[in-house]
């Protein structure tokens, strides 16, 4: 049966069938199983992710298949957006931008899509501030194994209706299914927004600030992101200004590499490897952007590993989708440096 | 909505928990969590004599000042964690209606909301890492106290999960720091419709509030009749909007909910003057369902949740419904993202009632995804909604959603009657000669 | 068995739970069986027959403190405490739930020289260690004698207030009437003490106890007689808060106007001094300073819940006091009348968590306006007063209301 099939027979059916004719070509496009192995490509800017083997090109019997695009709906009463999920984050947020909104996906490349952004799963350094990339994903209709639509979440603010299916694909790395489009949740844009820096405890800080963006630390260097009303900025500017900051232009380029540590590790670190520096930590969240010796993160035992197995194979029971990548690999730092982008 | 439990455990620790685990799989007896007891969906009630395991009596708490969180056991009240972290500036965002009484595990497993998560979002949004006994009695961590651990995200499979995947043992949850400042608004209206335009223009106009609820009329004069907060009785319609962040703000915002509740139509618009009238115009809103006893002695709450532009549409067809069925009907809800909790209240000694409510229920979740709706924003399928699954998703989609189950609990040990409808599972399909399966799909039926 | 509900009443509960953390027992178990829901789906059953009345019903009724903090927490304003009254009347009359000499116990309080001589029996055992007193909960050296009260501004006819003395409270805690008195008569207020009827042996037990026990014939038959022994239509003030909560609700257990109009006039002391508070002497320089006592306020349930008349308490000591507020919501201290000799393990459970609260508030002495509690509490090796002990302390009559006519037992030695 191919998705245009379901959809045909869905008629019948009592839940919301998909009939977006470019979703069913997608779906039709990535096959059934004997369609053989499928990769989706978007702007190949976390490309190595979970992959260290994968060639960067279509390696030999693996279809790349490309993610429809567009901007589908958006309401800014509702305050969310339908995307199809090859469009760029630039795109959208140019979308999004003359009716003062943004969604919380900030700080990727040029070229980086929503899908791709979704599908690896890492949020940019404004995560301290405005949640992680998963929280923005209200509902996606993906491709499966099967080549059947499927839709995961729901098209509301807010829903628990059944099984969280939308967390399993933020950072599935295309594994469960290949998404199509999705609901995205968007926010206000702040009314101000600036950088301060300079040399401070980012921990103490952090301690005087109410939920600021952004706060990097390169060991002796902070870097601080606060948004919203005038007053509030410049109330908190002043507190800044108080332990050493100055208004200045950006954050800094990132360094290559990347890697997620438990926060309470940067806090503990120690005289010597702050002042070797050589990375710049996201305070408050754990993010590490270049090198770090430091304490990582106990890997997963032996029963995430057999689940990870286990969720693959049901829901891809043939290998097709992606293969080559692993999530659970994905926390190897990557070579390519995220740069940041303002 | 009434059980059967074989055997009632109460562990007070992770081990002891599993071994109950274990202990129901030797026996071939299921095992469903329960924590307070305060869910609207059943997912806690006992089928077919399993092993229920009560987690009340658990109640560790860790608070971890420098990593900004704390490990709770699953037995933790909402409340009491929120009052024991205010000495230190921070509390816990999810605050359900029930939160005085309703436990973290319960949370975790319904991924739980209330007023504020408009603002600071549901309790998904607030876990960072649950230490989980699978339905094989074995343990394992999801999550973890890193931003990006390695992998798929299990810790969000887990939360709402409503105890089909495994028992929380141990939860590590976000503090968010307390606001500096706060301004809790009551706008009265002669109009529901004038109430409800008015939530869609301040998400309109840019602002997110902390929250913004509604109350009708009938659940105003009830609550009111309990808390005394001075809430105006005579009103169609009252919303509670509540502002917060740092000073600047919460004036900005002030002054614009209070400018867009009078250009619908606010009769008055009271900013509470302290924080004893906060607390007692929340405790109104909060003790709702528990008040609806001075009408009738029972109810029957949905828990929909529709686009906030539709929400006076939908609105009105529920007064409808209710009227044509001849059930009196409540509104007490969280406005602010369409997430609708009409009460049908009702003597169920009253004969034939029963079947008048439900299918007035059945109508009113029918008009909620007629507007492109959910099922539930909050409280959870359960036992109660399942019915409603197949309205809004395809065989397909709910076989989406038991594979993930089967992939964590492939022997169905946990809560196993609960959520997925039975008969989510396709597999057979692909067994089935193709005319045979477009048969069965033209029929609507479950395969 | 048929339990004497008002079936209204038992179908008023939603089982919402909003009760839960408002119960001790529950607090201290986590158990569904010992909440104010699952004991109302208990006797929702038995009431239907579906269920016998068996020992773990009995149990599920008789671990209840009947603190009733689940009534103030309810939303739906389920009568909590008439619905578990009425399960131990139906107990009573149904099963041998209350043994004879119990029966005869809760009869004797009425008779108040008994109580009197049974009191100064006991505190002669206790002298000689034949009563392990903290162990059943009493308080450290009961009075071998009790002297006469001494009442300042009496009214030859017509009395402004009457003074409800009690039973127990009047063997055990005569200094706390002192000091009530001695607090009345500076305020120049002529009260009046009962006059007990029938050759002095009825009148003085208000029943709480008696109803607490499902003995509602006992509990009848003794506030008919207390109600006789305030004549005319001046307020009757109480010292306790559990027998003012009883007097306040014979309208309810009796049924008849009279009773109504009688339970109208009664007043909690502290809710009558506040509301006339104008006539008190003000705070002299000592209590302005900061080095004024720090006092802890513990909220008697009956006071709280069932009264809910505990803010006088503090609009009373506040000109001559630091009070502080404990964070448990008013949740019960486990005293429960005789609940704490009765369920010892349990009380000690819910008294610790009480003890817990009463630690993180700090304060230097705990006020608390019921005999049951202060004892309970004092048990535990707090230091902890009667409001009215503390009120006439700063007013500077302690001194006068216990210097008595020296045949006080003072403890001299």
């Amino acid at each position: 049966m191919t998705a245009t099939d379901q959809s045909r027979a869905g008629a019948a059916q009592l839940g919301r069938v998909v009939r977006d004719p470019i979703l069913l070509a997608f779906a039709d496009e990535v096959g059934a199983a004997e369609a053989g192995p499928v990769a989706v490509e978007g702007g190949r800017t976390q490309w190595e992710v979970g992959a260290p083997d994968v060639p960067t090109a279509g390696p030999g019997d693996v279809r790349l298949v490309r993610a429809p695009s567009g901007v589908v709906a958006f309401e800014p009463a509702e305050m969310t957006v339908l995307v199809r999920v090859g469009t760029t984050v630039a795109e959208l947020d140019a979308e999004l931008r003359p009716s003062g909104q943004q969604v919380a996906l900030e700080g990727f490349e040029p070229g980086a899509t929503v899908g791709g952004v979704l599908s690896v799963g890492r949020s940019g350094i404004t995560r301290l501030g405005h949640g992680p990339v998963r929280d923005t994903l209200l509902q996606a209709r993906y491709v499966s194994a099967e080549g059947l639509l499927v839709t995961a979440g729901g098209p509301t603010v807010k829903n628990v209706t059944g099984f969280d299916l939308c967390r399993l694909l933020v950072g599935s790395l295309g594994t469960i299914g290949l998404l199509g489009d999705v609901l995205l949740r968007t926010r206000p844009r702040p009314q101000h927004s600036g950088w301060w820096c300079g040399e401070a405890d980012p921990f103490a800080l952090q301690d005087q600030l109410y939920r600021p963006t952004s706060l990097l630390w390169d060991g002796t260097r902070v870097w601080l992101r606060l948004d919203g009303y005038h007053a509030d900025v410049a109330d908190q500017a002043a507190v800044a200004e108080r332990h050493g900051l100055a208004a200045c232009e950006g954050p800094p380029v990132l360094p290559a590499g990347r890697c997620s540590v438990d926060p309470g590790a940067l806090r503990r670190l120690d005289a010597a490897r702050r002042e070797a520096g050589g990375f710049v930590a996201e305070i408050g969240v754990g993010i590490v952007h270049g090198r770090w010796d430091g304490p990582r993160p106990t890997p997963p035992d032996h029963q995430v590993r057999a689940l990870h197995r286990r969720i693959r194979r049901a829901f891809d029971p043939t290998g097709r989708l992606n293969p080559g990548r692993d999530p659970l690999a994905a926390s190897q730092p990557i070579t390519a440096g995220q740069e940041a982008s303002r | 909505m009434r059980g059967d439990a074989g055997v009632v455990c109460f562990p007070l620790t992770t081990e002891e928990v599993q071994h109950c685990v274990r202990i129901a799989g030797r026996h071939g007896r299921a095992v469903v969590p329960r924590g307070a007891g305060t869910g609207l969906a059943g997912g806690a009630v006992p089928k077919d004599a399993p092993v229920v395991v009560v987690t009340t009596k658990m109640q560790q708490v860790e608070v971890d000042r420098d990593r900004r969180l704390v490990w709770v056991q699953p037995g933790v009240i909402n409340l009491d964690l929120t009052k024991q972290l205010r000495p230190d500036g921070f509390h816990f965002a999810p605050d359900p209606s029930s939160q005085q009484s309703c436990s973290l595990g319960g949370n975790v497993a319904n991924n739980s909301g209330g007023p504020h998560c408009l603002a600071y979002g549901v309790t998904s949004a607030h876990v960072v890492a649950i230490e989980v006994v699978l339905g094989d009695g074995e343990l394992t961590m999801l999550g973890g106290l890193d931003p990006e651990p390695a992998g798929y995200d299990l810790r969000g499979v887990f939360v709402g999960s409503e105890g089909c995947v495994g028992i929380a043992t141990r939860i590590a949850v976000r503090l968010t720091p307390n606001p500096p400042a706060v301004a809790t608004l009551l706008a009265d209206f002669v109009e529901p419709a004038d109430a409800a335009a008015a939530v869609s223009a301040i998400i309109a106009a840019g602002v997110v509030p902390a929250a913004i609820e509604m109350m009708d009329q009938r659940i105003t004069q009830v609550v009111e009749a309990f808390v005394g907060a001075g809430y105006p009785t005579d009103a169609g319609a009252i919303l509670l909007v509540e502002v917060d962040g740092l000073p600047g703000g919460v004036a900005a915002e002030t002054a614009l909910v209070d400018e867009v509740c009078r250009a619908h139509r606010a009769r008055s618009v009271r900013v509470a003057a302290d924080d004893e009238e906060r607390m007692l115009l929340w405790k109104g809103r909060k003790t709702a369902f528990g008040a609806v006893a001075r009408v009738k002695p029972n109810y029957y709450l949905h828990d929909t949740v529709v686009p906030r532009t539709k929400l006076l549409d939908v609105l009105r067809q529920v007064y409808e419904i209710a009227d044509r069925h001849g059930i009196i009907v409540m509104n007490v809800f969280h406005a602010g993202d369409g997430n609708l909790h009409p009460l049908l209240v009702f003597d169920a000694r009253e004969p034939g009632v029963l079947d008048r409510v439900h299918d007035a229920g059945e109508e009113i979740v029918r008009a909620s995804l007629d507007a492109g709706g959910v099922l539930s924003g909050e409280h959870g399928i359960g036992l109660e909604k399942q019915p409603f699954m197949g309205w809004q998703f395809t065989t397909v989609d709910l076989d989406a959603q038991a594979r993930l189950r089967d992939a964590f609990d492939p022997d169905g040990r946990c809560n196993p009657a609960k959520v997925l409808p039975a008969g989510s599972r396709c597999g057979d399909l692909q067994h089935l000669d193709d005319s045979r399966r477009r048969q069965l799909l033209d029929d609507g039926a479950w395969v | 068995m048929k339990i004497p509900v008002v079936e209204d009443e038992l179908a008023q509960c939603v089982s919402c739970g909003l009760c839960l953390p408002h119960c001790p027992t529950f607090r201290v178990t986590g158990e569904e069986r010992y909440s104010p829901r699952g004991r109302i789906e208990a006797i929702r059953q038995v009431h239907r027959g579906d269920e016998p009345a068996d020992a773990s019903f009995i149990d599920m009724m008789d671990t209840c403190v009947q603190c009733r903090g689940c009534e103030t927490a309810c939303p739906s304003g389920v009568p909590f405490g008439r619905l578990m009254e009425a399960a131990r009347e139906g107990l009573a009359e149904a099963t041998r739930y209350q043994p004879w000499y119990r029966r005869l116990g809760y009869r004797a309080l009425a008779v108040h020289p008994l109580v009197v001589a049974g009191s100064r029996l006991l505190a002669l055992a206790q002298r000689s260690r034949l009563v392990p007193s903290a162990r059943l909960g009493l308080p450290d050296r009961l009075p071998l004698r009790v002297a006469p009260l001494r009442v300042r501004a009496v009214a030859a006819d017509a009395p402004e207030v009457w003074f409800h003395t009690g039973c127990v409270m009047d063997a055990w805690q005569r200094d706390v009437h002192d000091a009530a008195l001695a607090v009345l008569g500076a305020m120049g207020v002529a009260a009046r003490l009962p006059q007990p009827n029938r050759r002095g042996l009825d009148g003085g037990c208000c029943g709480a106890l008696a109803g607490h026990a499902g003995l509602i014939d006992i509990a009848r038959a003794q506030a008919t007689a207390t109600m006789a022994t305030f004549p005319g239509s001046a307020p009757i003030l109480v010292d306790s808060a559990g027998c003012g909560a009883q007097l306040k609700d014979l309208g309810h257990l009796l049924g008849t106007d009279e009773a109504r109009a009688f339970s109208a006039r009664v007043f909690d002391i502290q809710e009558w001094i506040a509301a006339h508070a104008d006539r008190l002497p003000g705070p002299g320089p000592a209590a302005a300073g900061a080095d004024r006592p720090v006092v802890a306020v513990q909220d008697p349930c009956h006071l709280r819940h069932v009264q809910r008349a505990h803010l006088p308490v503090r609009q009373v000591l506040r000109p001559y006091f630091t009070l502080v507020e404990l964070d448990d919501e008013g949740l019960c201290c486990g005293a429960g009348g005789a609940y704490s000799v009765l369920q010892p393990e349990l009380s000690r459970q819910i008294r610790d968590r009480k003890l817990g609260a009463l630690r993180r508030a700090g304060g230097s002495v705990v006020a608390s306006a019921n005999p049951g509690c202060s004892m309970h509490l004092a048990a535990a090796g707090l230091e902890v007063r009667h409001p009215m002990e503390l009120l006439a302390d700063a007013l500077g009559l302690a001194a006068e209301a216990g210097d008595g006519d020296g045949q006080r037992d003072r403890d001299r030695g």
